[in-house]
């Protein structure tokens, strides 16, 4: 019982780090219609940013803003200068999937001569151990839970209560539309990747550092995770992610408890294909923030 | 018809001056149809990108090294040796392609190194098929009976890296009992092949043991690491390439900031994984609770000596180069290429059919052998007419019938640089104990 108890606790770091990543790309995917399969590339690029900020002796946290920052230039630069020209040709969805996945390739690549591939760790790794009963995290831990709860909130009330956030959603609904009625979807998407990229990069060093090492390798974890709480969610659906990370944080760690860690994957992966078949748009479809703004 | 006399003229003693040049280049024992010309190329065939790209550079240095030491020394039969990665990614899938791709597009290879386990079942039967010979870094036991001729394996199968672990534990110095030992390896097929061996000689020992596979690659393992520290191991055995310093960092982490002794394979001896292991536990942790087992290497020599020279040379190729000097797969992988340069040498040939079966010969010796430890000795003694034992970098070979060749064990620790500290080595008997007891 203890086990599951400390389990639980896992699942919630767990849960933070992949809810961080998760909604971003879905973000992505509501509003400008790109599976970006090079998300997790740029994950672990900011993820490297903060560590050369770490080694030059800036904080992780402060580094974290960095890696943030790098995450957005780097994801608006990919968008301009790659997806938009493919999508302006008309290049079909599948074909875009091609061109983000050539895109992740191509960063893999360009990176490892410069960051090599060896581990590499954050010095603020360890962190004083808290414990509440069974449940024991540490204190960077608990920093990650309460940070992806504030940025849940804040992309809620991007989305609920700002001009910003309505024209995403009525780009997101129908772009001819949102455009014939004056809002300038170009600046939208544009503002769309800067938001979401800081969020990719957010995640990125949120998710090494919950790692303790990570390698230029560890994008495509990222990565995997991110889509299976994304896709459970209901693609394009930032609440719906945030639920998929829920569901998918917490049923690895404690099916790693109750069962075996063999099945830690195995049963997150089952109730993704239980729900994509029970219900194939995901939980959230057509009830998220990007759906038809009303 | 002038032209076609002067032809004839010309034709003849060309063809004359050509037969006595071969004949003078041949030297030793020539029974081969000639070495050919232009440059002969090494396949690294390895991953380089993916989750075990660290391995593929370990064996590009091999052969960087290698390649100097053959060129500087006239090459083989003049042919100057060349060194091209192949990337596997680690995945089979990836793997075969690259095979594939590697031997249909150079017809000049004279030899292939890396395959690792990531993709030796995928890539030595495409490479095998090629008659290209292979040297390759895999302690499946698939291979311990392998059909495959041109297979080769200068490192022992997995199973005795698991009984090398557990002569620690029986056998090593300066520890405390360890009567409870956690296996912390990956869940795939190659990494749990140190399992059953490691289980069935613990227990023939009477100490207690458990599994606890961790799936290679995870961003975290806490609840695994929880769950095997309710376990309350005197020790851990591991691998967990790429994972390593996550694990362990957790371990340091729940239990209180206080690491656990932890035995490591061979693969572990790398520096990849010391540095993925220091960034999280520290180096005074990794120092004080690490042990490993590792091929008894010496680290000295006159073969050692000029391997490690040509890899500090290699540096200009390769700026990583001189980091493995003490790796073991980089030590054997460069002995493989100078051997098989030898072979070529020895038979004159640059057809592998020929000069395959010539490797073991040069690596076992035969009766009366001359042993040498560079290329340039033995290219002397073959010239000298006689038959050579090639004592490499890495040490002396002993290739079984199935081409693979076996070793002693040492027992071994890292300094705070990051260099292996022989601590003991587990005498024949020892070795035979264990292996017994593993029953496999």
């Amino acid at each position: 019982m203890s086990l599951l108890i400390a389990a639980f606790g896992f699942g919630l770091v767990s849960m933070s780090v992949i809810a961080l990543a998760a909604v971003g790309f879905t973000m992505q995917f509501g509003i400008t219609n790109m599976i970006n399969l090079a998300y997790g590339q740029v994950m672990i690029a900011s993820a490297f940013v903060a560590y050369y900020l770490n080694q030059a002796r800036v904080s992780v946290w402060i580094a974290m803003l960095g890696g943030a920052a790098f995450g957005a230039v780097f994801s608006f630069v990919i968008n301009r200068f790659v997806y938009a020209p493919f999508q302006g040709k008309g290049t079909a969805l599948l074909g875009m999937v091609i061109v983000s996945l050539a895109v992740s390739l191509m960063i893999s690549n360009a990176m490892l001569p410069i960051v090599g591939y060896f581990s590499v760790a954050y010095r603020e790794r360890f962190s004083h151990l808290l414990r509440f009963g069974d449940i024991a995290l540490s204190v960077n831990q608990i920093v990650i839970i309460g940070l992806a709860v504030a940025v849940m909130l804040a992309v809620h009330a991007l989305l609920r209560y700002t001009r910003l956030g309505k024209a995403m959603r009525a780009t997101a609904a129908n772009p001819m539309l949102a455009r014939n009625c004056g809002i300038p979807t170009n600046r939208v998407i544009d503002a769309v990747w800067l938001i979401t990229g800081s969020l990719c990069g957010l995640a990125g060093v949120v998710a090494a550092l919950d790692s303790d090492s990570f390698t230029i390798a560890s994008g495509a974890t990222f990565l995997i995770t991110a889509l299976a709480a994304a896709v459970l969610g209901g693609a394009g659906q930032p609440y719906g992610a945030m639920i998929g990370a829920v569901i998918i944080g917490l049923v690895t760690e404690l099916s790693a408890a109750v069962w075996s860690p063999d099945y830690k994957q195995v049963v997150a992966f089952a109730i993704l294909v239980l729900v994509m078949v029970l219900r194939p748009q995901g939980l959230l479809a057509k009830r998220g923030a990007l759906a038809a703004a009303g | 018809m002038v032209v076609e006399r002067l032809r004839r003229f010309l034709v003849v003693p060309s063809a004359a001056l050509v037969l006595v040049l071969t004949a003078c280049g041949s030297g030793g024992s020539s029974t081969g149809g000639g070495l050919g010309s232009g440059d002969l190329l090494v396949g690294v065939l390895a991953p380089f990108s993916g989750a075990d790209a660290n391995l593929g550079p370990a064996y590009y240095a091999a052969c960087l090294a290698a390649a100097p030491e053959i060129n500087n020394n006239g090459g083989v039969g003049g042919r100057h040796v060349t060194c091209q990665k192949f990337d596997t990614r680690g995945e089979p899938a990836d793997a075969a392609p690259a095979a594939n791709q590697m031997v249909a597009s150079n017809s000049n290879l004279m030899a292939v190194v890396g395959c690792t386990s990531d993709e030796a079942s995928a890539v030595a039967p495409i490479v095998d098929k090629s008659h290209i010979p292979m040297f390759c870094m895999t302690g499946q036991s698939e291979f311990n009976k392998t059909k495959l001729p041109y297979f080769h394996r200068l490192v022992p199968a997995d199973i005795f890296d698991a009984y090398g672990m557990v002569g620690w534990v029986m056998y090593g110095p300066n520890h405390s009992a360890w009567n409870k030992v956690a296996l912390v390896f990956g869940d795939d097929i190659g990494s749990q092949s140190f399992v059953q061996p490691a289980t069935n000689a613990l227990q023939h020992f009477g100490k207690t043991v458990k599994n606890f596979a961790i799936h290679l690659g995870a961003s975290s393992f806490r609840t695994e690491v929880q769950s095997m520290l309710a376990f309350k191991p005197d020790v851990i055995f591991t691998e967990a390439l790429g994972s390593a310093g996550t694990y362990l960092g957790e371990v340091k982490e729940l239990n209180g900031g206080q690491s656990i002794p932890f035995i490591g394979t061979s693969a572990t001896i790398d520096p990849a994984w010391f540095k993925d292991v220091t960034g999280t536990i520290g180096v005074g942790d990794v120092v004080q609770y690490y042990r490993g087992v590792d091929l008894g290497y010496t680290f000295s020599g006159k073969a050692y000596e000029e391997f490690k020279a040509n890899l500090q040379a290699a540096a200009s190729t390769f700026a990583d180069a001189p980091k493995y000097g003490q790796r073991g797969s980089t030590l054997h992988l460069y002995d493989g290429i100078i051997m098989t340069g030898l072979a070529m040498v020895a038979t004159n040939s640059k057809d592998a059919t020929v000069y395959n079966p010539k490797i073991k010969e040069i690596a076992n010796g035969t009766s009366g052998a001359t042993v040498v430890h560079t290329y340039k000795e033995g290219l002397d003694a073959l010239k000298a007419g006689k038959s050579i034992r090639y004592v490499g970098a890495a040490g002396e070979n002993n290739f079984d019938q199935y081409n693979n060749s076996q070793s002693g064990y040492i027992l071994v620790k890292y300094d705070a640089q990051g260099g292996e500290v022989q601590v003991a080595a587990l005498t024949p008997e020892q070795t035979k104990k264990l292996s017994d007891a593993g029953g496999l």
